[in-house]
């Protein structure tokens, strides 16, 4: 399987996608949730997912986990089909709180990955330190999630699923609970972790601008049932800018294509 | 601890006190009598006597094994019986309605069949006070089993952790705060029925001294084993809450 991938990626000249969706059908409870989608993720890229609410965003990205499997159609992810979540993919919950495990430390919580991982006890410790000074937590190591705040909780939500090592990087409104200040900082960090990795990333969102400003291509879902309405390219130079960017002519330019595409689906 | 709780705490004593010094003055009035109720001088000297001869610690070690062995058993059995009902919707539905019909079953009723099928045995005692033990811990186990957050499975599943993994890091200690509970509330029970055990069966144990204190109107004897009982339900207990705050630490750093 790999060697076509790779057989592929020399015929085409393009890198075979990561993860491919292949005419992607998905039924819960007699409801058509998703119909009929088809994408590829390249290794790398940064991909955002929005939508109304209930076009099936999170749905989508359950699917490329392997938490739901699909009524047809296949999932793939590095030319295998997904049968089961992985390793290499790690998932960023929305709701931290419920994502974190209170009676461990935020270092417990960091290493419960670790150990998933049959990393041996005497390296976790130095591990741990890295990862949670990674996410800009260092000094935070004893205290439990309920004594820290929900951007930091988040962050330590992020430190367990980089120490997965994740090629994959699957997140479900990952800021949608935070205040704009907490938000624009995560944008950042999250975009410097993910350019230092080099993992590829699927992002959901209802924020029209942290789509843009975040990702490499923005895809656009209609409602009932969940399918692709709109992609667009995001061509804006990196390292982004909270100010420069967000003022980018092109910025501007994708935002209001997003908001006509959004308004339109609405009705 | 603050200045409102040291008052509060010193008016309990001060009430505990005045019903000592109320039962002193009942007593020396003779409004019952001497044969049936001593006063706490003289069951406070009963106690001393006991202790000192040595009576009292071989029946209050009795009462001790009884009372741990049949709780430990019913901690073992019950916390994984109920993990197991509770970690499946299933089981649950099956086995729930079985479990409504024996739960309000009073044990002392089950106390006659496990003496003829046990005999007076030290076994059967084991039994009576697992199965009545059991309960609270099974009960309390199923419930936290059942509330784990199933995002939390979600978890699990993306860092493929293993069945046993699964059910020693995440299920079991979220499910210990009501596990824990559970089992304080058998602690008591325990109690209760090593206590019952004993009278019946004629086991070593304070139930036993009781009950030949009272056939013999030592009534001062009697108050002692009653009192000694007290303090044992009294000192299980609070050991109890300590280990529950101290395993339950992360809980309290959530309030």
């Amino acid at each position: 399987m790999a060697s076509a991938a790779k057989r592929l990626e020399a015929i085409s000249g393009m890198p075979a996608p990561q993860i491919r969706f292949d005419a992607v059908t998905l039924q819960l409870g007699g409801k058509t949730i998703i119909e009929d989608l088809s994408l590829g993720v390249q290794p790398g890229e940064f991909l955002c997912i929005v939508g109304a609410s209930g076009c099936g965003k999170t749905t989508a990205l359950r699917l490329a986990a392997g938490l739901y499997q699909p009524t047809s159609g296949k999932v793939n992810f590095d030319g295998q089909p997904m049968r089961e979540p992985r390793r290499e993919i790690a998932i960023v919950f929305q709701d931290y709180g419920k994502a974190l495990l209170p009676w461990r430390t935020a270092a417990g919580n960091v290493s419960l990955a670790l150990e998933a991982g049959g990393m041996p006890s005497a390296e976790r410790p130095a591990r741990i330190e890295e990862l949670l000074r990674t996410v800009g937590l260092p000094g935070h190591a004893g205290k439990y999630p309920s004594e820290m705040s929900g951007g930091m909780q988040q962050r330590l939500q992020i430190a367990r699923c980089l120490a997965q090592e994740p090629k994959t990087l699957l997140m479900d409104e990952p800021f949608g609970a935070l205040d704009a200040m907490t938000r624009q900082g995560l944008q950042d960090e999250v975009l410097s972790l993910v350019a230092a990795s080099g993992a590829t990333v699927i992002f959901v969102t209802h924020d029209l601008d942290e789509a843009i400003y975040l990702g490499d291509r923005v895809i656009g879902l209609l409602p009932h049932p969940g399918r692709i309405g709109i992609e667009l390219s995001v061509n804006l130079p990196r390292p982004r800018d909270q100010l420069s960017t967000r003022e980018h002519p092109e910025f501007l330019r994708l935002r209001r294509q997003l908001f006509d595409f959004i308004k339109a689906s609405e009705h | 601890m603050n200045r409102t709780a040291l008052v509060w705490r010193l008016a309990s004593f001060a009430v505990a006190a005045g019903f000592i010094a109320l039962w002193q003055l009942i007593a020396n009035l003779k409004l019952v009598s001497p044969v049936f109720l001593p006063g706490p001088d003289r069951a406070w000297a009963a106690l001393v006597r006991g202790f000192s001869s040595g009576d009292l610690w071989s029946k209050l070690a009795g009462t001790l094994e009884h009372m741990a062995y049949g709780w430990l058993a019913a901690s073992i059995a019950g916390i994984a019986i109920g993990a197991i009902i509770g970690s499946s919707r299933t089981m649950r539905t099956y086995v729930a309605p079985s479990l409504e019909f024996l739960r309000p079953l009073p044990v002392s009723a089950i106390i006659p069949v496990a003496i003829a099928m046990l005999g007076l045995t030290q076994a059967m005692a084991l039994f009576v006070i697992a199965f009545g033990a059991i309960w609270p811990i099974m009960l309390a186990t199923i419930h936290g089993f059942a509330a784990v957050e199933p995002r939390l499975y979600e978890v699990a599943r993306s860092l493929q952790m293993s069945r046993l993994a699964v059910i020693f890091k995440i299920a079991l200690p979220s499910a210990s705060p009501d596990i824990l509970a559970g089992m304080r509330l058998s602690l008591t029970v325990a109690l209760i029925l090593s206590v019952v055990c004993e009278i019946l069966a004629g086991l070593d144990g304070l139930g036993h001294w009781v009950l030949l204190s009272a056939r013999s109107f030592r009534s001062a004897d009697l108050f002692a084993g009653v009192i000694l009982l007290g303090v044992t339900g009294y000192v299980t207990s609070v050991a109890m809450s300590l280990a529950e705050h101290r395993l339950l630490a992360w809980q309290a750093a959530q309030q």
